[in-house]
């Protein structure tokens, strides 16, 4: 009999209890290394083994918890050593205890965070996973446990999955609240981890028993997996670091759990044999109940899940298509660009994020992993992963720290066979598009028989109904007129006869038509009315957002109407647009604004100023002194950075109107090229945006490399001709090494480069000493530097 | 773990250079209620502390029965006299570090105001830990705050510290390959405890190993340290 087996039968199926816990009271030091004594003391890894299992476990975790190279490190063994040992420990008191039981690889968290918060690539964390994994040949299961972070979980299971072939059982690490340190939601994880293949999944740790009731509930509701709970003994003392619950408790407690269906049960911290006995005591006298749950669709990031029960907004502005200046920021690579049309659109009232970079000229897959990335680093809305090639796709739901939708699948042959394996393999929903290699069927029957194709297919393929949305294609209408309704007709009829959701950009259809927006806002109604769940618009657009709202309100989706009145009635302006009445159009006027923070004014006036006033005259004669004497003020102590900042912020809005200008008249505003970078190592890269606005400001382009930045990406990006100056910054004087190195390739690679250096840690003597040409006491300064050298 | 519902404002400015409270514009004002705002949304303070008796071998401390080294003349000018030690750290949490994040795109000026309450806060939570800790220790003296690289208190024990702890599991606090503590809001110290008084230890500028390099002393001012 194999462990797979034991997830299939009709039975209760028993963990371990604490491992730690027992190692403290056999006299583990504080901060010791549990696993060398799989090593040192391998008789009393193998002995508590043997005591879980005689008190009736039928899995025993081996000691390998923190077996990783993180962890590890100076140890004097190697992941591979200890990982070994450990199992053997475990198979052995396995093999003497004459039960079935088996062993488990015990994998829990790097010790370290994975980016954004943190450092740790998720492909260094795959990394690392995958060295315990390929260790750990011997083991029967793989154990994923007490993480906080899904995007590690998914790092581990991805490397777990392909790197063997043995079960995986996943449980993570809650709080009261619902949620991991990292925020990561009972639904979040149920809906990402039971898609990327785990065998069970559950929680562990955290808390006692009692208090994860309501967390084991939810999980319960999100999955059709077997649940795990593996709890404390209760909460531990603070000083003592005892922990209050009993065995009887305990046991008292999880039968609860099988109340709800619950298949396998263990103890954490502070559990022993005596809490294991008690549980297989408890639970022996009862049955075990199969779960019958009915998942809604949904997708997530990993902590906001959108569950398709009711009309939601796939905000389609993440995406190049006749945008020039989204075009310039992907050749650019200015990924800031990109997370503000986000970040506008989540406001907007988005709560699904379509993403497509795709441009002839650039590396699509490296740019969709970069922004994928950013993207979930600042919004926490679920993504709509939107490209034509496999590749992109694949890559982008590797990084994707949740459950996506694919967009799109289509009926012709090699779109199935390519597409569906990857959304399947990574868990995620798709959308399937109604047409194949004949092109869209004119009629609403042609698109219904494509839509029926492309859900057979995906089914075949093991991809749940409930992840596969349909678009039914929308035509313009001003071309086709008779289209629309077709459109309109196939759509009802994939959600009514194939119980499909649905979905469909609607723009399209105003196309070539005056007042778009009227028709767009009114064929959206009309969509609605007819069944769609996901419309693909432009959620900036106030009438058609507006349109959803009141669809939602009127359809009694929302109920007492108060997302509506929400959206509506409390639109206090924000206090920051304070109303400004009566525009001074004036030199003066300009100052006033820059020096007291009105964007709005700001832009309004240079707006004006342009019908009279050369733009370059206004960027040297007005705007550059205004910010001089901010500048000056925040030298001086008058005003604080904020206020800088502010006034920098006016400017750049100032400055867009000027491009916007310029740009219609084929000129340039830039006065040259900085290259900027938070040097290796250097995760807080607040200074150095600072400082990119400023620069910005100021009309000079800024090469943003972003942070954490290797030495070879700063000497890339100097190489070019027309950069002059790089800027580098480091925050910790743990990473005034990385920036040393740095400077040194680029000496190396360009001698004529100007490099300028700041960040709190900073002297100008150790700037001078590393070889920097600058050093920039603040953001103010850099500017400096830049005029001293583009002038 | 430790409830806070407003943030310390004078603290938060000090971190922004501002001196003069009266100078600051309306629209930055309203900045500044909009962030507090947002952020108190966004944290969950957390910290972790444990008690070890303390031993001197040759005038150099030694924790017992723990691995963590206290290496460095400060730290064992600062244990001076001390039977025990606090092992703490605190943290924001990472909800902080995405609020900061995000406004970095939004705008830049509402993430620095973010950026200084958020250590405010941090600072915050750190005190109000010290005050537990210091109740459930009534009857004893304990040090000021000391952490690793104050002085020649060095850095990268950050790891080893926060492994006593356990806080990358008890409470999400980790360390980066490089020392930086992430959450980024976040603190790590040493408290001396003693059965009887303890002489005050020197603090400020003078013995502050940041004193050439310092903002706050450049423009006259103090860190609080």
């Amino acid at each position: 009999m194999d462990f797979k087996k034991l997830l299939t039968d009709n039975k209760f199926v028993f963990l371990d209890g604490a491992m730690g816990t027992m190692l403290q009271k056999s006299g583990l030091k504080t901060g010791e290394i549990p696993e060398l004594l799989n090593i040192t003391h391998p008789e009393v890894i193998e002995n508590i083994h043997s005591m879980y299992i005689e008190s009736g476990s039928d899995i025993v975790y081996a000691n390998t918890f923190g077996a990783n190279r993180f962890k590890l490190e100076g140890c004097g063994h190697s992941v591979s050593e200890l990982i070994r040992a450990g199992i053997s420990c475990a198979k052995r008191a396995c093999e003497k205890s004459g039960r079935e039981a088996y062993t488990a690889l015990d994998i829990g968290p790097i010790g370290q965070l994975l980016e954004p918060t943190g450092s740790l690539s998720f492909e260094e964390a795959y990394d690392i996973f995958k060295e315990e994994i390929l260790a750990a040949e011997e083991a029967d299961l793989i154990v994923i446990e007490t993480m906080t972070d899904l995007y590690e979980v998914k790092a581990a299971l991805l490397a777990a999955k392909e790197n063997s072939d043995k079960p995986v059982i996943c449980t993570m690490t809650f709080e009261e609240n619902g949620r991991t340190f990292t925020g990561c939601s009972c639904s979040a994880m149920a809906l990402t981890l039971e898609g990327l293949g785990a065998d069970a999944i559950g929680v562990n740790c955290s808390l006692g028993p009692r208090e994860l009731m309501p967390v084991v509930q939810e999980i319960c509701r999100w999955t059709t997996l077997p649940v795990a709970v593996k709890p404390n003994a209760g909460l531990p003392d603070p000083v003592t670091n005892l922990y209050d619950v009993s065995p009887e408790e305990f046991a008292e407690a999880a039968a609860g759990f099988s109340e709800m269906g619950v298949k396998i049960f263990g103890g954490c911290c502070g559990t022993s044999p005596e809490y294991i006995k008690a549980l297989t005591t408890v639970l022996g006298e009862k049955e075990f109940i199969e779960r019958d749950v009915n998942i809604p669709s949904a997708v997530c990031s990993y902590s906001n899940t959108s569950v398709i029960d009711q009309p939601r907004i796939i905000g389609e502005r993440i995406n190049p298509t006749g945008k020039k200046r989204f075009k310039e920021a992907l050749k650019n690579g200015d990924i800031n660009y990109i997370l503000g049309q986000a970040i506008e659109q989540a406001q907007a009232g988005a709560d699904i994020l379509d993403v497509n970079v795709g441009l002839p000229d650039i590396d699509e897959k490296a740019m969709m992993v970069r922004t994928v990335k950013a993207l979930q680093g600042v919004t926490d809305l679920p993504l709509q992963i939107d490209s034509t090639i496999p590749e992109v796709i694949e890559a982008a739901l590797r990084v994707y720290n949740g459950k996506a939708i694919v967009n799109s699948v289509n009926g012709e042959e090699k779109s199935l066979e390519t597409i569906l394996p990857i959304v399947k393999k990574y868990g995620a929903a798709v959308v399937g598009l109604a047409l194949d290699e004949n092109g869209i069927p004119k009629s609403a029957e042609g698109r219904f028989a494509i839509a029926e194709k492309i859900m057979n297919r995906a089914i075949e393929m093991g991809i749940p109904k409930r992840d596969i949305f349909i678009d039914c294609l929308t035509l313009t209408a001003s071309a086709e007129q008779e289209g629309a309704m077709e459109t309109v007709n196939a759509l009802e009829r994939v959600k009514r006869e194939l119980g499909l959701k649905t979905v469909l950009g609607v723009s399209n259809i105003s196309f070539g038509l005056p007042n778009r927006e009227l028709v767009n806002s009114n064929f959206l109604q009309i969509c609605l009315s007819r069944g769609l769940d996901l419309p693909i618009i432009n959620p900036n657009v106030p009438s058609m957002t507006g349109a959803v709202r009141a669809y939602k309100l009127l359809a009694n989706i929302d109920k007492n109407a108060s997302e509506f009145i929400a959206a509506y009635n409390n639109a206090a302006p924000s206090p920051v647009q304070a109303a400004q009445t009566g525009l001074n159009v004036s030199p003066e006027g300009l100052l006033y604004a820059v020096r007291n923070g009105l964007k709005q004014d700001g832009a309004d006036i240079t707006e004006k100023l342009l019908e009279t006033t050369d733009p370059m005259t206004i960027v040297d004669e007005m705007l550059i002194p205004a910010l001089d004497s901010t500048g000056a003020d925040f030298e001086s102590g008058k005003i604080f950075l904020p206020q800088l900042i502010l006034s920098a912020g006016v400017a750049q809005a100032a400055f867009e109107v000027i491009k916007a200008r310029i740009s219609k008249d084929g000129d340039s505003v830039s006065k040259g090229k900085v290259v900027l970078a938070t040097v290796k190592g250097d995760i807080h890269d607040i200074g150095k945006n600072i400082v990119k606005v400023l620069l910005e400001n100021y009309g000079y382009e800024v090469i943003d490399l972003g942070r954490d930045v290797e030495y070879q990406a700063v000497a890339d990006a100097a190489m070019p001709d027309d950069v002059k100056l790089v800027g580098l910054s480091a925050l910790m004087t743990t990473t005034l090494k990385s920036m040393e190195e740095t400077i040194a390739l680029l000496r190396k690679v360009k001698p004529s480069v100007k490099i300028v250096v700041g960040g709190a840690v900073l002297t100008p003597e150790y700037a001078e000493k590393i070889g920097a040409d600058f050093y920039a006491r603040d953001a103010k300064a850099t500017v400096d530097a830049a005029k001293q050298i583009y002038g | 773990m430790i409830n806070i519902t407003s943030i310390d404002r004078e603290e938060a400015l000090r971190w922004l250079s501002c001196t003069d409270e009266s100078s600051i514009s309306e629209t930055a004002a309203a900045y500044l209620d909009e962030c507090e705002k947002r952020l108190l949304a966004e944290i969950s303070p957390k910290y972790l502390y444990k008690y070890f008796p303390l031993d001197f071998d040759k005038g150099r401390p030694v924790i017992k029965d723990c691995v963590l080294p206290l290496e460095g003349n400060d730290i064992a000018a600062h244990l001076q006299g001390c039977t025990g030690v606090i092992l703490m750290c605190g943290t924001v949490g990472s909800g902080a570090d995405r609020l900061i994040r995000l406004m970095q795109v939004e705008d830049m000026a509402k993430a620095v105001i973010t950026d200084a309450f958020a250590g405010a806060v941090c600072e915050q939570v750190m005190n109000t830990a010290e005050q537990m800790i210091a109740e459930e220790l009534s009857g004893k003296y304990i040090t000021w705050r000391y952490s690793p690289g104050y002085g020649d208190f060095p850095l990268d024990i950050q790891k080893q510290l926060l492994n006593v702890l356990d806080a990358p599991k008890k409470i999400g606090l980790c360390v980066s390959d490089s020392g930086m503590l992430t959450p980024v809001k976040s603190v790590t110290a040493v408290i001396g405890v003693s059965d009887s008084p303890l002489p005050q230890r020197l603090r400020g500028c003078a013995v502050c190993n940041m004193r050439e390099r310092c903002r706050f002393r450049k423009r006259g001012l103090h860190c609080g340290f």
